[in-house]
């Protein structure tokens, strides 16, 4: 359920903006390239947006495919078909979409035309219309005078184990900001921000990234933009199919390693991390624990451990390597990967991505034993904790992060010091 | 008898002599084809080792597994690939050469030597593609298979490879000419051999757990009276 109160935290990101450019429409994109929106969800969209910000004029879009790309349309207007051969497109809230498969070029372009005061990119997913949800993460934008705001659910601490153990400390760590939850296609935005954004060269220079969401997230976290992070409540649910661990860390990481290798000179000077501005009250879910297999787990780990160490071998130091070692000689009831240990690795597995020591969609797939051996370490430890204690694993986990960033600076200026 | 010594030895010597001095412009026009093919090849060795650093080759190689990482003393891809090229030219000078000779039967020889040099580069080809695919898909279906949870990941990957060289190595062969038709029908047995081996043992010896495979897939776990398996509850992103 979402959460209408606001409780804005000290030490925002950048100046203060002025409202001149925030008196425009609120235009609103849907993503429908998955599944069609149904026109009633769009007219009750509409009409709470008029409830809650009487005085304004508010559109809402759907998003769909036009030809290899996405568009903006009226609500009820057929788009294309997905481009054949293309597999489903993967969900918004789950996050880590291509530049070419997301909405975003195409809702910088209608927000400029129109000249929208803000834009929201949201799923298709059903949400409670009793909640303020919008408002949460409209207002900041409207009212407080931010340029971005990101939208973070509440989730069980066995979920979104990508985002909790890889995506989250890693931008921390690289970018001093604790935008909770980074990785997601939804966005709120401002018209100042999204002109920038539009103008920026990587449209031209590199479009197969420009315009994906971990993209978004770097410009605002590496620029002056004002950023904040609206909870918004219980998440509402994935609409598509589940993804298989392997093709969400080969899709996810390579765009977020990506980003890290464009903001390398940035990110070298940033030490430590500072809270962004939060509205909504943050939190976990506690109640049902989601079914998963910790045997499993650790042996797909144990098995990468003995056939995958020769391409480890190109990317971790042999201290990592030992360690790996003495980890999966462990039982899966007491499987632990040390804090320390795992930022290590994701650290090495940056930098590799980095210096191409391996090709890269083969890099990103080889981590996936680690990672569900990270996975089985965490359930192991925050299963028994509760939603508050899992949290307070996480944070720990951060300043593990933190604390091993001169290990990736080190390794990223000089890679050539680690030859395997 | 001295004098009939004499003139023979006279007209025997005057005969090598003409006959070396009919050879000598043949031999000298083979030392200088020689000297010429000697300059090609460090030009052609010198031009196809920038090439290939230009094209990043010895990175690209490692990137994909074909070659080893580097290491002091380890020779790069891109030496040995220009270093053929330069001897490849070096040996085409030599046929060039022998052609200069008179003799019908070395000439015969060089002109057959030269028709066959483009199978020979051609099968050096093939077979470069095909050890260098089959090293980059061992390893996509190592990674592949672990990340799936296959405990015969690394039987999935030697296989692959494997089958991929002899793939290239029959296909070099045959555009050599070597073996003639055995070659082709040999290369069937073989592989008839092995697919109609897997499907007995799929089919007779492995029925049940196909079966019970597919039962798996197909039926919904509360059909089966099953809890659902304990990974689909997690959610990566």
């Amino acid at each position: 359920m979402r959460d209408a109160t606001y409780s804005p935290s000290p030490d925002p990101i950048g100046p203060p903006r002025d409202r001149m450019e925030r008196t425009g429409p609120i235009l609103v994109a849907v993503d429908g390239r998955a599944s069609p929106v149904p026109p009633d969800d769009v007219r009750r969209l509409e009409g709470s947006l008029r409830l809650r910000f009487p005085g304004r004029e508010a559109v809402v879009m759907v998003a769909g495919w036009e030809g290899p790309g996405v568009a903006l349309r009226a609500p009820g207007t057929a788009g294309d078909a997905p481009p054949p051969g293309r597999p489903p497109p993967p969900t918004l809230t789950g996050g880590g979409i291509p530049g070419p498969e997301s909405t975003m070029g195409a809702l910088l372009r209608e927000m400029d035309r129109r000249g929208a005061a803000a834009a929201a990119l949201l799923s298709g997913d059903v949400r409670d219309a009793t909640r303020d949800w919008l408002g949460a993460l409209l207002a900041p934008l409207l009212d407080e005078g931010f340029d971005y705001a990101c939208p973070a659910y509440l989730r069980h601490k066995a979920e979104a184990t990508l985002n909790t153990g890889v995506v989250y400390p890693l931008t921390r760590a690289l970018y001093g900001w604790r935008l909770r939850q980074p990785l997601g296609g939804e966005a709120a935005l401002s018209l100042p921000l999204a002109r920038k954004l539009l103008s920026d060269p990587d449209w031209r220079r590199d479009p197969a990234q420009a315009g994906s969401d971990a993209w978004v997230v770097a410009k605002v976290l590496t620029g002056a933009a004002r950023a904040c992070q609206s909870w918004l409540g219980a998440w509402p649910g994935a609409s598509g199919p589940r993804e298989d661990a392997s093709l969400a860390l080969g899709r996810v990481l390579g765009l977020v390693f990506r980003e890290a290798e464009r903001h390398a000179e940035r990110w070298q000077r940033v030490e430590g991390s500072r809270p962004v501005v939060t509205f909504g009250a943050p939190g976990a879910l506690d109640g049902e624990v989601p079914r998963v297999s910790v045997d499993r787990l650790v042996a797909t780990f144990q098995l990468g451990q003995r056939e995958l160490g020769a391409v480890w071998g190109l990317v971790l130091p042999p201290a990592s390597l030992l360690a790996l070692s003495r980890a999966a000689a462990l039982p899966a009831a007491s499987f632990r990967l040390d804090d320390v240990l795992w930022a290590r690795i994701v650290y090495d597995f940056a930098v590799a991505h980095y210096t191409r020591v391996v090709e890269r969609r083969q890099l990103l797939r080889s981590l996936t034993p680690l990672y569900l051996g990270w996975v089985a370490s965490f359930l192991n430890e925050a299963g028994a904790l509760g939603a508050g204690a899992a949290e307070e694993r996480v944070e720990a986990l951060c300043t593990a992060f933190e604390r091993e960033k001169r290990y990736l600076i080190s390794r990223w200026r000089w890679p050539d010091t680690f030859n395997p | 008898m001295w004098e009939d010594t004499k003139r023979t030895f006279v007209e025997s010597s005057e005969r090598i002599v003409r006959a070396i001095a009919r050879l000598m412009p043949t031999l000298l026009a083979m030392v200088l084809i020689l000297l010429v093919a000697a300059v090609a090849a460090g030009a052609a060795r010198l031009l196809v080792r920038r090439v290939c650093l230009r094209l990043d080759l010895d990175r690209r190689l490692r990137e994909w597994g074909v070659a080893l990482p580097a290491a002091e003393g380890r020779r790069e891809p891109s030496e040995a690939i220009s270093r053929l090229a330069g001897w490849g030219v070096l040996a085409l000078g030599f046929v060039l050469g022998l052609g200069t000779i008179e003799a019908t039967a070395t000439s015969v020889l060089a002109m057959r030597m030269l028709e066959y040099l483009p199978h020979v580069v051609v099968a050096l080809l093939i077979l470069a593609a095909g050890i260098t695919g089959s090293r980059a898909l061992e390893r996509s279906v190592l990674i592949g298979a672990v990340s799936m949870g296959i405990q015969s990941a690394r039987l999935l990957g030697l296989g692959t490879r494997w089958l991929v060289v002899t793939v290239a190595v029959a296909m070099a062969l045959e555009h050599l000419g070597v073996g003639g038709t055995m070659l082709p029908v040999a290369f069937g047995i073989l592989f008839g051999g092995i697919v109609l081996a897997l499907a007995l043992a799929v089919g007779l010896g492995a029925r049940d757990v196909v079966a019970r495979s597919l039962e798996r897939r197909f039926q919904e776990p509360a059909e089966r009276g099953e809890a659902p398996a304990a990974t689909d509850d997690l959610k990566h992103l």
